[in-house]
Protein backbone atom coordinates (compact mmCIF):
# COMPACT_ATOMS: atom_id res chain seq x y z
CA UNK A 1 0.00 0.00 0.00
CA UNK A 2 3.23 2.45 0.78
CA UNK A 3 4.28 1.39 -2.47
CA UNK A 4 1.29 2.17 -4.40
CA UNK A 5 1.33 5.46 -2.46
CA UNK A 6 4.80 6.13 -3.45
CA UNK A 7 4.86 5.42 -6.63
CA UNK A 8 1.77 7.76 -7.31
CA UNK A 9 4.31 10.42 -5.45
CA UNK A 10 6.60 10.08 -7.87
CA UNK A 11 4.67 10.01 -10.61
CA UNK A 12 3.53 13.61 -9.39
CA UNK A 13 6.57 15.03 -8.81
CA UNK A 14 7.53 13.84 -12.02
CA UNK A 15 4.93 15.79 -13.86
CA UNK A 16 5.62 18.70 -11.59
CA UNK A 17 9.23 19.00 -12.71
CA UNK A 18 8.90 20.82 -15.68
CA UNK A 19 7.08 23.73 -13.48
CA UNK A 20 9.21 26.86 -14.06
CA UNK A 21 11.47 25.52 -16.67
CA UNK A 22 13.39 28.29 -19.13
CA UNK A 23 13.79 27.94 -22.49
CA UNK A 24 16.39 26.43 -24.54
CA UNK A 25 18.59 28.29 -26.43
CA UNK A 26 19.60 27.86 -29.88
CA UNK A 27 22.87 27.52 -30.66
CA UNK A 28 25.06 30.43 -31.80
CA UNK A 29 25.49 31.54 -35.67
CA UNK A 30 21.89 30.13 -36.46
CA UNK A 31 21.54 32.79 -39.27
CA UNK A 32 24.87 31.93 -40.51
CA UNK A 33 24.08 28.42 -40.93
CA UNK A 34 20.82 29.33 -42.69
CA UNK A 35 22.21 31.42 -45.32
CA UNK A 36 24.35 28.29 -46.03
CA UNK A 37 22.20 26.23 -45.86
CA UNK A 38 20.04 28.18 -48.47
CA UNK A 39 22.71 28.57 -50.77
CA UNK A 40 23.73 24.89 -50.68
CA UNK A 41 19.54 24.21 -51.62
CA UNK A 42 20.51 26.20 -55.00
CA UNK A 43 23.62 24.69 -55.60
CA UNK A 44 22.64 21.42 -55.42
CA UNK A 45 19.92 21.72 -58.00
CA UNK A 46 22.07 19.80 -60.50
CA UNK A 47 23.46 17.62 -57.84
CA UNK A 48 19.42 16.72 -57.23
CA UNK A 49 18.75 15.68 -60.92
CA UNK A 50 21.98 13.53 -60.94
CA UNK A 51 20.63 12.08 -57.74
CA UNK A 52 17.41 11.21 -59.31
CA UNK A 53 18.41 10.05 -62.47
CA UNK A 54 21.06 7.31 -60.84
CA UNK A 55 18.44 5.82 -58.48
CA UNK A 56 18.30 2.39 -59.41
CA UNK A 57 14.37 2.48 -60.17
CA UNK A 58 14.34 5.52 -62.60
CA UNK A 59 18.13 4.23 -64.11
CA UNK A 60 16.17 0.91 -64.82
CA UNK A 61 12.64 2.35 -65.91
CA UNK A 62 15.10 4.69 -68.28
CA UNK A 63 16.78 1.50 -69.47
CA UNK A 64 13.72 -0.19 -70.09
CA UNK A 65 12.19 2.66 -72.09
CA UNK A 66 15.42 2.91 -74.42
CA UNK A 67 15.75 -0.73 -74.85
CA UNK A 68 11.47 -0.51 -76.02
CA UNK A 69 12.01 2.18 -78.34
CA UNK A 70 15.07 0.54 -80.16
CA UNK A 71 12.69 -2.97 -80.11
CA UNK A 72 9.74 -0.92 -81.61
CA UNK A 73 11.93 1.17 -84.29
CA UNK A 74 13.32 -2.50 -85.06
CA UNK A 75 9.76 -3.94 -85.55
CA UNK A 76 8.66 -1.10 -87.26
CA UNK A 77 11.30 -1.33 -89.99
CA UNK A 78 11.30 -5.11 -90.64
CA UNK A 79 7.46 -4.66 -91.53
CA UNK A 80 8.29 -1.75 -93.93
CA UNK A 81 11.43 -3.90 -95.59
CA UNK A 82 8.81 -6.90 -96.10
CA UNK A 83 6.28 -4.66 -97.31
CA UNK A 84 8.34 -3.54 -99.98
CA UNK A 85 9.92 -6.63 -101.12
CA UNK A 86 6.15 -8.08 -101.40
CA UNK A 87 6.11 -4.92 -103.74
CA UNK A 88 9.03 -5.79 -105.67
CA UNK A 89 8.43 -9.63 -106.14
CA UNK A 90 4.50 -8.21 -107.80
CA UNK A 91 5.72 -5.66 -109.58
CA UNK A 92 8.89 -7.69 -111.38
CA UNK A 93 6.68 -9.82 -113.54
CA UNK A 94 4.81 -7.30 -114.36
CA UNK A 95 7.86 -5.43 -116.21
CA UNK A 96 9.42 -8.43 -117.04
CA UNK A 97 6.10 -9.25 -118.78
CA UNK A 98 4.74 -5.79 -120.07
CA UNK A 99 1.48 -6.45 -118.48
CA UNK A 100 -0.22 -3.16 -119.13
CA UNK A 101 -2.48 -3.07 -122.12
CA UNK A 102 -2.39 -0.45 -124.16
CA UNK A 103 -5.47 1.16 -124.75
CA UNK A 104 -7.46 2.99 -127.54
CA UNK A 105 -6.02 6.32 -126.44
CA UNK A 106 -2.26 4.93 -127.16
CA UNK A 107 -3.30 4.94 -131.11
CA UNK A 108 -4.81 7.57 -131.07
CA UNK A 109 -2.64 9.99 -129.92
CA UNK A 110 0.32 8.97 -131.99
CA UNK A 111 2.34 12.33 -132.98
CA UNK A 112 2.83 12.99 -136.74
CA UNK B 1 9.73 47.59 -36.21
CA UNK B 2 6.38 46.41 -35.75
CA UNK B 3 4.60 43.45 -37.11
CA UNK B 4 3.04 44.83 -40.48
CA UNK B 5 6.00 46.71 -41.01
CA UNK B 6 8.35 43.67 -40.70
CA UNK B 7 5.97 41.64 -43.10
CA UNK B 8 5.85 43.77 -45.19
CA UNK B 9 9.78 44.47 -45.68
CA UNK B 10 10.20 40.55 -45.65
CA UNK B 11 7.82 40.56 -48.20
CA UNK B 12 10.23 42.65 -50.23
CA UNK B 13 13.12 40.31 -49.79
CA UNK B 14 14.58 42.93 -46.84
CA UNK B 15 17.98 40.91 -45.46
CA UNK B 16 17.46 43.14 -42.08
CA UNK B 17 13.92 42.48 -41.66
CA UNK B 18 14.58 38.12 -41.86
CA UNK B 19 17.89 38.90 -39.55
CA UNK B 20 15.19 40.31 -37.13
CA UNK B 21 13.23 37.60 -37.36
CA UNK B 22 15.50 35.06 -36.70
CA UNK B 23 17.05 36.97 -34.26
CA UNK B 24 13.90 37.42 -32.15
CA UNK B 25 11.77 33.88 -32.61
CA UNK B 26 14.98 32.03 -32.94
CA UNK B 27 14.79 30.66 -29.23
CA UNK B 28 11.23 29.66 -29.60
CA UNK B 29 10.91 27.94 -32.61
CA UNK B 30 14.30 25.61 -31.46
CA UNK B 31 12.98 25.22 -27.54
CA UNK B 32 9.43 23.94 -29.64
CA UNK B 33 11.18 21.89 -31.64
CA UNK B 34 13.29 20.42 -29.05
CA UNK B 35 10.61 19.78 -26.87
CA UNK B 36 8.64 18.07 -29.48
CA UNK B 37 11.59 15.83 -31.47
CA UNK B 38 13.68 15.67 -27.88
CA UNK B 39 17.14 15.77 -29.63
CA UNK B 40 19.15 18.79 -29.84
CA UNK B 41 21.03 18.47 -33.00
CA UNK B 42 17.79 17.87 -34.59
CA UNK B 43 16.04 20.60 -32.94
CA UNK B 44 18.66 22.70 -34.50
CA UNK B 45 18.05 21.35 -37.95
CA UNK B 46 14.49 21.85 -37.43
CA UNK B 47 15.13 25.41 -36.90
CA UNK B 48 16.85 26.01 -39.98
CA UNK B 49 14.10 24.38 -41.98
CA UNK B 50 11.96 26.31 -40.89
CA UNK B 51 12.90 29.78 -41.10
CA UNK B 52 13.85 29.11 -45.16
CA UNK B 53 10.34 27.68 -45.03
CA UNK B 54 9.46 31.54 -43.35
CA UNK B 55 11.75 33.25 -45.62
CA UNK B 56 10.42 31.32 -49.01
CA UNK B 57 6.64 31.18 -47.58
CA UNK B 58 6.50 35.12 -46.71
CA UNK B 59 4.43 36.30 -49.79
CA UNK B 60 1.51 33.74 -48.67
CA UNK B 61 0.88 35.23 -45.54
CA UNK B 62 -1.70 37.32 -45.30
CA UNK B 63 -1.21 38.74 -41.69
CA UNK B 64 -4.34 37.31 -40.50
CA UNK B 65 -1.94 35.50 -37.32
CA UNK B 66 0.42 36.77 -35.46
CA UNK B 67 3.82 36.11 -36.68
CA UNK B 68 4.92 33.70 -33.34
CA UNK B 69 1.67 31.93 -33.92
CA UNK B 70 2.54 31.26 -38.15
CA UNK B 71 6.32 30.39 -37.02
CA UNK B 72 4.83 27.97 -34.09
CA UNK B 73 2.46 26.38 -36.92
CA UNK B 74 5.79 25.60 -38.93
CA UNK B 75 7.69 24.61 -36.34
CA UNK B 76 5.17 22.29 -35.38
CA UNK B 77 4.53 20.45 -38.39
CA UNK B 78 8.44 20.59 -39.71
CA UNK B 79 9.19 18.63 -35.88
CA UNK B 80 6.42 15.99 -36.90
CA UNK B 81 7.85 15.34 -40.01
CA UNK B 82 11.01 14.86 -38.98
CA UNK B 83 9.46 12.74 -36.29
CA UNK B 84 7.94 10.77 -38.94
CA UNK B 85 10.97 10.78 -41.23
CA UNK B 86 13.24 8.90 -37.98
CA UNK B 87 10.44 6.79 -36.80
CA UNK B 88 10.69 5.53 -40.79
CA UNK B 89 14.51 5.23 -40.68
CA UNK B 90 14.04 3.54 -37.19
CA UNK B 91 11.87 0.83 -38.34
CA UNK B 92 14.82 0.29 -40.86
CA UNK B 93 17.52 0.07 -38.60
CA UNK B 94 15.34 -2.90 -36.47
CA UNK B 95 15.03 -4.84 -39.74
CA UNK B 96 19.04 -4.29 -40.01
CA UNK B 97 19.39 -5.34 -36.41
CA UNK B 98 18.11 -8.52 -37.29
CA UNK B 99 20.21 -9.03 -39.95
CA UNK B 100 23.28 -8.62 -38.00
CA UNK B 101 24.57 -4.74 -38.85
CA UNK B 102 21.87 -2.33 -37.07
CA UNK B 103 22.95 0.56 -35.09
CA UNK B 104 22.31 0.29 -31.10
CA UNK B 105 21.61 3.96 -30.81
CA UNK B 106 18.46 3.80 -33.37
CA UNK B 107 16.70 0.83 -31.53
CA UNK B 108 17.54 1.87 -27.86
CA UNK B 109 17.86 6.04 -27.83
CA UNK B 110 19.21 7.53 -24.98
CA UNK B 111 16.94 9.43 -22.72
CA UNK B 112 16.70 13.44 -23.46
CA UNK B 113 17.69 16.24 -20.56
CA UNK B 114 16.19 19.40 -21.42
CA UNK B 115 18.53 22.26 -20.62
CA UNK B 116 15.98 24.56 -19.09
CA UNK B 117 15.40 22.10 -16.25
CA UNK B 118 16.31 22.79 -12.64
CA UNK B 119 19.53 20.58 -11.40
CA UNK B 120 17.87 19.15 -9.00
CA UNK B 121 14.69 18.35 -10.76
CA UNK B 122 16.90 16.31 -14.13
CA UNK B 123 16.31 12.85 -13.34
CA UNK B 124 11.91 13.42 -12.83
CA UNK B 125 12.13 15.71 -15.97
CA UNK B 126 13.82 12.90 -17.86
CA UNK B 127 11.14 10.62 -16.85
CA UNK B 128 8.52 12.78 -17.86
CA UNK B 129 9.99 13.47 -21.43
CA UNK B 130 10.02 9.61 -21.62
CA UNK B 131 6.43 9.10 -20.86
CA UNK B 132 5.86 12.40 -22.95
CA UNK B 133 6.73 10.17 -26.34
CA UNK B 134 4.42 7.51 -25.50
CA UNK B 135 0.96 9.93 -25.09
CA UNK B 136 -1.05 10.49 -28.79
CA UNK B 137 0.40 13.55 -30.68
CA UNK B 138 -2.44 15.91 -30.39
CA UNK B 139 -1.96 15.75 -26.54
CA UNK B 140 1.87 15.83 -26.64
CA UNK B 141 1.92 19.33 -28.96
CA UNK B 142 -0.74 20.84 -26.55
CA UNK B 143 1.22 19.96 -23.72
CA UNK B 144 4.47 21.38 -24.96
CA UNK B 145 3.45 24.49 -26.06
CA UNK B 146 1.39 24.56 -23.00
CA UNK B 147 4.36 24.00 -20.78
CA UNK B 148 7.75 24.13 -21.94
CA UNK B 149 6.43 27.43 -23.95
CA UNK B 150 4.09 29.00 -21.50
CA UNK B 151 1.86 29.53 -24.07
CA UNK B 152 -2.26 30.47 -22.76
CA UNK B 153 -4.86 28.24 -23.48
CA UNK B 154 -6.06 30.31 -26.16
CA UNK B 155 -2.47 30.87 -27.62
CA UNK B 156 -2.79 27.17 -27.73
CA UNK B 157 -5.98 26.82 -29.58
CA UNK B 158 -4.95 29.54 -32.18
CA UNK B 159 -1.78 27.42 -32.91
CA UNK B 160 -3.45 23.99 -33.02
CA UNK B 161 -5.92 25.87 -35.11
CA UNK B 162 -9.04 24.29 -32.47
CA UNK B 163 -11.18 25.97 -30.19
CA UNK B 164 -10.71 26.30 -26.43
CA UNK B 165 -12.74 23.68 -25.78
CA UNK B 166 -10.83 21.27 -27.29
CA UNK B 167 -7.32 22.34 -26.30
CA UNK B 168 -8.34 22.17 -22.42
CA UNK B 169 -9.18 18.42 -23.18
CA UNK B 170 -6.38 17.76 -24.85
CA UNK B 171 -4.31 19.08 -21.72
CA UNK B 172 -6.18 16.98 -19.12
CA UNK B 173 -6.14 13.75 -21.04
CA UNK B 174 -2.30 14.59 -21.82
CA UNK B 175 -1.84 14.97 -18.40
CA UNK B 176 -3.91 11.77 -17.14
CA UNK B 177 -2.48 10.30 -19.96
CA UNK B 178 1.43 10.86 -18.17
CA UNK B 179 0.49 10.37 -14.99
CA UNK B 180 -0.56 6.55 -16.25
CA UNK B 181 2.49 6.02 -18.19
CA UNK B 182 4.91 7.15 -15.22
CA UNK B 183 3.21 5.13 -12.60
CA UNK B 184 3.47 2.48 -15.23
CA UNK B 185 7.16 3.67 -15.49
CA UNK B 186 7.74 3.46 -11.71
CA UNK B 187 6.02 0.21 -10.98
CA UNK B 188 8.10 -1.60 -12.88
CA UNK B 189 11.14 -0.44 -10.93
CA UNK B 190 12.34 -2.73 -7.44
CA UNK B 191 13.42 0.11 -5.74
CA UNK B 192 11.18 3.83 -6.96
CA UNK B 193 12.67 6.48 -5.47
Amino acid sequence: MKNIENIHKLAEDALSSIEGIKRATAKPFLLTRIHARMNKQTESLWEKAGWFISRPAVAFAGLCLIILINAAVIVSKNSSAQTSVAEQTTQAPTDEFSYTVATIYDYDNNQP
Amino acid sequence: MNQPELIAQLQQGNEQAFTKLVDDWQDMVYNTALGIVQNEEDADDITQEVFIQAYQSISSFKGDAKISTWLYRITVSKALDHEKRKKRKKRFGFVQSLLGSGDEEHIHPVLFNHPGVELEKKEKARELFNALKRIPEKQRIAFTLHKLEGQSYQEVAEIMNTTLYAVESLIGRAKANLKKELIKYYGTLKDPK
